[in-house]
């Protein structure tokens, strides 16, 4: 065997969290007199909609893809996390992630640590959570600047001083005053509804999916888009890195969760994707497209760390990381994200990269420039290679081209792709996520549940 | 100074009432011949004119005028068709009809309709 070959890595943290109980009569005994809340959305500080719901926290939290996270933080965890984005455990972890309640909702509940709150989604059982320590947001502006950062304190990338038009920043800032600290259990799995059921690989199962297609190496390309051939090319050729022969598998994986208007729908962010195996452009062997339900805090280089994490604990060997990742406005450097994966930023506790730094990661980081058409090489052609004029292509420029109807040349969009648009749109009466398709989905959520 | 455009997408229904027109030696192409376009002239004050009437609009570097309402730009399309024309009288043309543009924007956010693909 080459000693340059790379193996599967270790879950961060060297285990994977799974919090799920499957045996109903078993989570009837577990919930039995204890007191139970309905899981609010987190709505925006200002205009009340929904800016965030929990409940995709806790799937990604006891399905694993969060490792080792297990449940909503203590305030020293989120003090260390903003300070130098650690866990109490040491593991790096970009973000505060907690359960978070009302004055009122905290009095009319009366729980405390050492109590267990049954927490239900949609009228049915779904979660618990132990609670250990109850405490409070004192001033949830502060933890929201804290969270992602000032341009005086992280000068190394961030470029304005976060506010409300930021969807991540809102988020944080919208948190309620009280929070539960303690782990989640899932007592009651929640059904994914169609057609995100097809794409449901939490990281014990991706693992497996690993196994059988024989993917030693796999890629990861992040996405909140239908893919259009730019991103296409992006997703092959940084298969080409890998160990001997290029990467075995390219996994996609589809952030859901709560959207913002002129997106486009998950169901066709998802199916769109498919459509590009099914194709063929990237052989169904090679690409399995997949989700992971959260909540975008769009935090560039933040994120990228939470993405490095959940697709390390998926399996993959590599991610993707191009220009903006995860990235909304002109708050971070456009690069930044690529910063932190070869040079680190001190600022953020990272005096290193987070894969040369203890307790860090070991998904490798393939950081990619731009493809666009090139009318003198006659093919899509790679930013740092290709010499000539490029016909650059904007997601707005396309997005313009969807509105009007005007199919998109398949070397823009493939057919198949375009296809998937359509199909949504008819359904949806819309291409694009709108007001209603917005308040919509965070009514009807990703899940359904049965009763207990 | 003075010469803005808007960029006018050719599918193949827009190809066939185009065809005849005069116009197709107007066309560009671009993606190795894949995408089809037209250019519609629009002087200064008419693009300051569209510029206060939707508020979505923008100017690009290259003087392309974009972000407009998709009713703005399918009634372009007629209007080129009508008058078998590329200058700023079929933008005038368009202009006339503002206020039943604006009110089929507002909508926009609502509805749109799908093409007809099968
Ligand atoms: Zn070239």
């Amino acid at each position: 065997m080459s000693r340059f070959l790379i193996q599967r890595p270790l879950p961060h943290g060297g285990r994977l969290v799974e919090r799920v109980i499957t045996d109903k009569e078993a989570a009837k005994k577990m919930i039995r007199g204890c007191p139970s809340y309905d899981i609010k959305p987190t709505l925006h500080f200002e205009t009340g909609v929904p800016v965030r719901n929990v409940y995709r926290e806790i799937m990604s939290i006891c399905y694993g893809f969060f490792s080792p996270v297990e449940g909503s933080m203590k305030q020293a965890e989120v003090e260390r996390i903003l300070k130098e984005r650690r866990l109490l455990n040491e593991w790096i972890f970009p973000y505060p992630l907690v359960f978070d309640i009302s004055e009122e909702d905290y009095r009319n509940l009366g729980v405390g640590p050492g109590d267990r709150l049954v927490l239900n989604l949609k009228g049915k059982p779904f979660a618990i959570l132990d609670i250990e320590e109850v405490w409070r947001i004192e001033d949830p502006e502060e933890l929201a600047h804290l969270t992602f950062g000032t341009p005086e304190r992280n000068p190394e990338v961030v470029r304005e001083p976060f506010n409300k038009k930021h969807p991540g920043w809102v988020i944080y800032r919208s948190l309620q005053p009280v929070v539960l600290a303690g782990k989640y259990t899932i007592i009651n799995e929640p059904k994914l509804r169609q057609p995100f059921d097809r794409f449901w690989f939490p990281p014990r199962k991706s693992r497996e999916e690993f196994e059988r297609r024989g993917w030693r190496t796999v890629i990861n390309h992040q996405t909140r888009n239908v893919p259009h051939v730019g991103h296409e090319f992006l997703m092959k050729c940084a298969a080409f890195t890998g160990d001997v022969e290029p990467c075995h598998g390219i996994l996609v994986n589809a952030v859901i969760g709560v959207k913002r208007r002129g997106d486009y729908p998950d169901e066709a962010i998802v199916e769109g994707h498919e459509a590009v195996n099914k194709g063929g452009y990237i052989k169904p062997e090679r690409h399995l497209p997949s989700i992971v339900l959260w909540d975008m805090r769009y935090g560039n280089p933040l994120e990228s760390l939470l993405h490095g994490i959940i697709r390390q604990n998926m399996g993959c060997t590599h991610h993707m990381f191009g220009r903006d990742h995860a990235a909304v406005g002109e708050y971070y450097d456009k690069w930044a994200t690529q910063i932190l994966w070869t040079k680190g930023i001190p600022s953020y506790g990272f005096p290193a990269p987070p894969t040369d730094v203890p307790y860090g990661l070991d998904i490798r980081p393939q950081n990619m420039r731009e493809f666009a058409y090139c009318p003198t090489c006659k093919e899509m052609a790679y930013s740092e290679t290709c010499g000539h004029k490029r016909e650059k292509l904007s997601g707005s420029f396309l997005r313009g081209m969807v509105a009007e109807g005007v199919q998109p040349p398949s070397i823009i969009m493939r057919p198949e792709v375009y296809k998937v648009i359509v199909k949504w749109w008819k359904h949806f009466g819309y291409p694009f996520c709108n007001e209603k398709y917005v308040v919509n989905k965070e009514k009807e959520l990703e899940v359904d549940l049965e009763d207990l | 100074m003075g010469e803005y455009f808007i960029v006018v997408l050719l599918d193949d229904y827009r190809m066939s009432k185009i065809r005849g027109t005069g116009l197709e030696e107007h066309i560009k192409y671009m993606f190795g011949g894949e995408l089809r376009l037209l250019e519609v002239k629009v002087p200064e004050e008419l693009k300051d004119r569209i510029l206060q009437e939707f508020e979505t609009a923008r100017v690009d570097s290259r003087g392309a005028i974009t972000d407009l309402p998709v009713a703005f730009m399918r009634e372009l399309f007629n209007q080129i068709v009508e008058k078998k024309s590329l200058g700023p009288e079929v933008v005038e043309a368009v202009l006339q009809k503002v206020d039943e543009i604006k009110k089929a924007a507002e909508k926009e956010s609502e509805y749109l309709p799908p093409p007809e693909i099968d």
